[in-house]
């Protein structure tokens, strides 16, 4: 009972971490029609940037975290204004841009940073006991505002008239753009929302788990496929596949072992798609 | 309906890479009227529609509205200057159910309460009053097709374009594009362009119909005598052999 509980805390813990991702891996599918390969790399950016920040500029690890969103929600807008916007009905070109801006970023890094490690501690360590059940408060403290951060999201998308015209931008561009939506005004902004996320994610979970240059790789792969279980450009889709994803991972380490857990995940996503080849919330096909 | 002109085309020629689409298009659409747009299949006429609603620019020639040069704009601006287009396919947001996809029109285009109020008179009298709450794309494709004009509606035009509106609808749902169109020009004072295969819509709704062949404007006029015309009979009907030989 009590490695059930923790493996629950601890996936819907890394549920959060990979909703945070997923949401705006999700978001520039479904609104630029763009697979951003330069996700992981704005997560290691962030972690990197939240260490700087601590580490260099003295700065409190909080403020690190909002600095670290900001860094990479403004470099995604830059990139996807500079770079993108030119191209952004060419797939393959997109592909390769963001594919190219991904190893730039890690890259940079490696060359800034060195290949080690840095030392890059959460600030809050301990445990916090509840009966037979002990939680690490860094954990939960993540937890909360990831969660905190999927509800903003949530509430910026379905509550407000950004949302609004987010979504209208995503179901259809020209039908939008008839309207009086301006769409090169926008595929900036969401870009920038989810280059943020994913900055934030890494500033975030990298003083948990690790933080290196390479560690971006996992974090696109695990997206990528958490954004096609949920259905492609599904917001509930991605949130609901992440927790899944992450309660599967967690009980599989924990009953199966290492390779045996990974091996679960990818059964588990093998026969989904075969029920349900558009994902769990996806449209039968996306027009382009 | 004023004498000034409201939509003015100057000598607009379309090309895409060496495919001339259309040459030399002139023509103007006053304030409040309704006017067809005729030719047939590959003739340019929705092609025509995407220039004058910004989707491309034209490769020459110009576009006013209101005297005021609207060429080679994006479909957004001007759609905020009040030219509207509707398309000929079922153009809604799939995924949003019609109250959505009405409320998204209404709040991107800042349309007034009034227009609020006329159309939910209008869905009531197209029948999507019941279906307010179902996904735009379970709608049968008649309903799909009003929704679309709907929406058009909904930003309170001076110029509607209409792609084929009538495309696809049943005889009995073709007298709806009537009432749809009686309704925009009541309602917003606009003028209408329509382009359209259905001659007995044509007929109904325009006074004036341009004809359109091979990217080339061939006639002008009032229905009934441009469709009389030899040379518009044969742009659609071809020369018999006959003809050929003589």
């Amino acid at each position: 009972m009590t490695s059930f509980v923790t493996a629950t805390l601890i996936g819907v813990s890394l549920g959060a971490q990979y909703a945070l991702l997923a949401l705006g891996f999700t978001l520039i599918f479904g609104i630029l029609g763009v697979v951003n390969f330069a996700h992981g790399g704005f997560y290691v950016l962030g972690g990197y940037a939240a260490y700087w920040f601590v580490s260099a500029a003295g700065l409190p690890y909080p403020l690190a975290v909002v600095l670290a969103t900001l860094v990479t929600g403004i470099l995604g807008y830059l990139f996807e204004l500079l770079l993108i916007e030119r191209l952004v009905d060419d797939h393959l070109a997109t592909l390769m841009l963001t594919l190219g801006l991904y190893l730039m970023l890690s890259t940079g890094i490696l060359i800034t940073f060195g290949p080690e490690s840095p030392l890059f501690e959460f600030p809050l360590n301990g445990t916090l006991r509840a009966g037979p059940f002990y939680f690490p408060i860094a954990n939960l403290v993540v937890l909360a505002v990831c969660l905190l951060a999927i509800l903003g999201v949530y509430a910026l998308i379905f509550r407000t008239d950004l949302g609004r015209a987010l979504r209208a931008l995503a179901d259809d561009r020209q039908v939008a753009a008839a309207q009086g939506l301006r769409p090169r005004l926008l595929f900036p902004l969401a870009f920038a929302l989810a280059c943020g996320l994913a900055g934030m994610t890494g500033a975030l979970v990298t003083p948990i788990l690790s933080l290196a240059p390479h560690v971006g790789d996992p974090v696109l792969a695990t997206s990528f496929l958490i954004v096609i279980l949920g259905g492609l450009g599904s917001i509930g889709g991605a949130t609901v596949a992440a927790f899944l994803v992450g309660l599967v991972e967690a009980y599989s380490s924990v009953y199966l072992g290492g390779s045996k857990g990974a091996l679960a995940l990818f059964v588990l996503v093998l026969i989904i798609l075969v029920v349900r080849p558009s994902g769990l919330f996806g449209r039968i096909a996306r027009e382009a | 309906m004023t004498d000034t002109p409201g939509l003015e085309v100057d000598r607009v020629v379309k090309r895409f890479g060496g495919l001339q689409v259309f040459h030399d298009v002139s023509f103007s659409l006053r304030p409040g009227e309704v006017l067809g747009v005729i030719g047939p299949n590959g003739a340019g006429k929705t092609t025509l529609i995407n220039v004058l609603c910004g989707r491309f620019p034209p490769s020459a020639g110009s576009v006013s509205l209101d005297g005021k040069s609207i060429t080679g704009l994006p479909t957004h601006r001007l759609a905020r200057m009040g030219l509207v287009r509707s398309f000929q396919q079922t153009n809604t947001f799939k995924s949003a159910s019609v109250r959505e996809n009405l409320s998204r029109a209404l709040r991107f285009s800042g349309a007034p309460m009034r227009v609020v109020e006329r159309v939910d008179a209008l869905l009531r009298q197209f029948d999507l009053h019941p279906r307010l709450d179902e996904p735009s794309d379970k709608l049968p494709y008649g309903l799909q097709k009003m929704l679309g004009l709907l929406l058009a509606y909904a930003t309170g035009p001076k110029v509607l374009l209409l792609d084929e509106p009538a495309a696809g609808l049943e005889r009995r749902e073709r007298t709806l594009i009537d009432a749809f169109v009686a309704a925009a020009r009541a309602d917003h004072g606009c003028s209408v362009l329509i382009v359209e295969h259905d001659m007995d819509l044509i007929r109904r709704l325009c006074p004036r119909i341009l004809v359109l062949d091979a990217g080339h404007l061939i006639a002008e006029g009032p229905p009934a005598e441009v469709l009389a015309r030899r040379d518009v009979i044969e742009a659609y009907m071809g020369l018999s052999d006959e003809d050929e030989a003589a």
